[in-house]
């Protein structure tokens, strides 16, 4: 039984894990026996490095903030109306 | 004819008004509301308590105004407040939450291999350039609804981790799980978000896969 050879299962897991720490040293040499083998292994891995690449971009592109609700005019008043009253010395909060 | 207004000009006053104008904070809702409520929206957090945290985070800049001393901007020193604002709501949510979805993430990942450990359907080819894809405003939604489908606890970890760049120990500090309960709960929500954006996105979108 080799120990280094891990399936497709117990690699997704790792390559995941390994976006979050540092593996041991036989996971990370099972992984990149694993990939060396393995298309779809190796196509997960692109993704996820893909998936981690946007997600960092996401929030700071503009396009984020147009596909959002805009706050609603009820609810502007609204703080307008509270950030007001508490400027006048209600300090209850 | 048009009139032309005049007003009488002191060189002194207009900058004193200006510099008490730039922190009047009914102008913070009309200028920066908008922004503060999609920047808590893109981090998953719902339209009412999007609300609730923006209205606080005002209230906690009028609060605190004395400390901004004007080297950043506005929006800036406002945004920190309500990312501060997003953890708390992060951290109450996690007490409140009766835990259901616990370590039990193996239910919906077994789906993804057979029993050997071998990919059911095997991940197809994407086209993985991140700037192309986010032009895209098509994208941009699935990828926002694909977010929102993460339940709650999945949904926190994976903001706090690849929006916040936060660490896993400050996750497990925050949200108060164990360091291999991060990692599961991470693993999930990438292998759910994969699954997601290839099913809505790259098998569909003509563009998509290459």
């Amino acid at each position: 039984m080799h120990h280094w050879m891990f399936n497709c299962r117990e690699v997704t897991r790792m390559v995941s894990e390994s976006l979050d720490r540092r593996l041991p040293l036989h996971q990370r040499m099972g992984i990149r026996v694993h990939l060396f083998m393995c298309k779809f292994c190796s196509r997960y891995r692109k993704q996820l490095l893909l998936l981690r690449a946007v997600m960092q971009r996401y929030t700071e592109s503009d396009g984020s903030v147009d596909i959002s609700e805009s706050l609603s005019p009820t609810a502007k008043n609204r703080m307008k109306h509270v950030l007001s009253h508490h400027e006048d010395g209600d300090h209850r909060h | 004819m048009r009139r032309v207004k005049k007003e009488p000009i002191n060189m002194n006053e207009p900058q004193k008004k200006q510099h008490s104008r730039a922190i009047d904070p009914e102008l913070w809702v009309d200028r920066y509301g908008d922004y503060l409520y999609a920047f808590a929206q893109s981090r998953l957090v719902d339209r009412t308590t999007a609300e609730d945290v923006v209205q606080e985070t005002f209230l906690s800049a009028l609060n605190s105004m004395k400390n901004f001393k004007g080297r950043s901007s506005e929006r800036t020193w406002l945004t920190s407040i309500l990312k501060h604002k997003i953890l708390d709501h992060f951290r109450k949510r996690q007490r409140e939450k009766t835990p259901n979805d616990l370590g039990v993430p193996q239910d919906n990942l077994q789906q993804s291999f057979d029993d050997k450990g071998h990919w059911k359907k095997s991940p197809s080819k994407w086209d993985t350039n991140p700037k192309k894809l986010l032009e895209q405003k098509e994208f941009l939604r699935v990828l926002h609804t694909c977010l929102e489908e993460l339940s709650g606890r999945v949904a926190r970890t994976f903001v706090l981790r690849e929006i916040e760049g936060l660490s896993t120990d400050e996750i497990c500090k925050v949200l108060n799980i164990s360091a291999t309960n991060c990692w599961v709960i991470l693993y999930r929500a990438r292998m759910l978000l994969r699954r997601c954006l290839e099913l809505n996105w790259f098998d569909t979108s003509p563009d998509g896969a290459s």
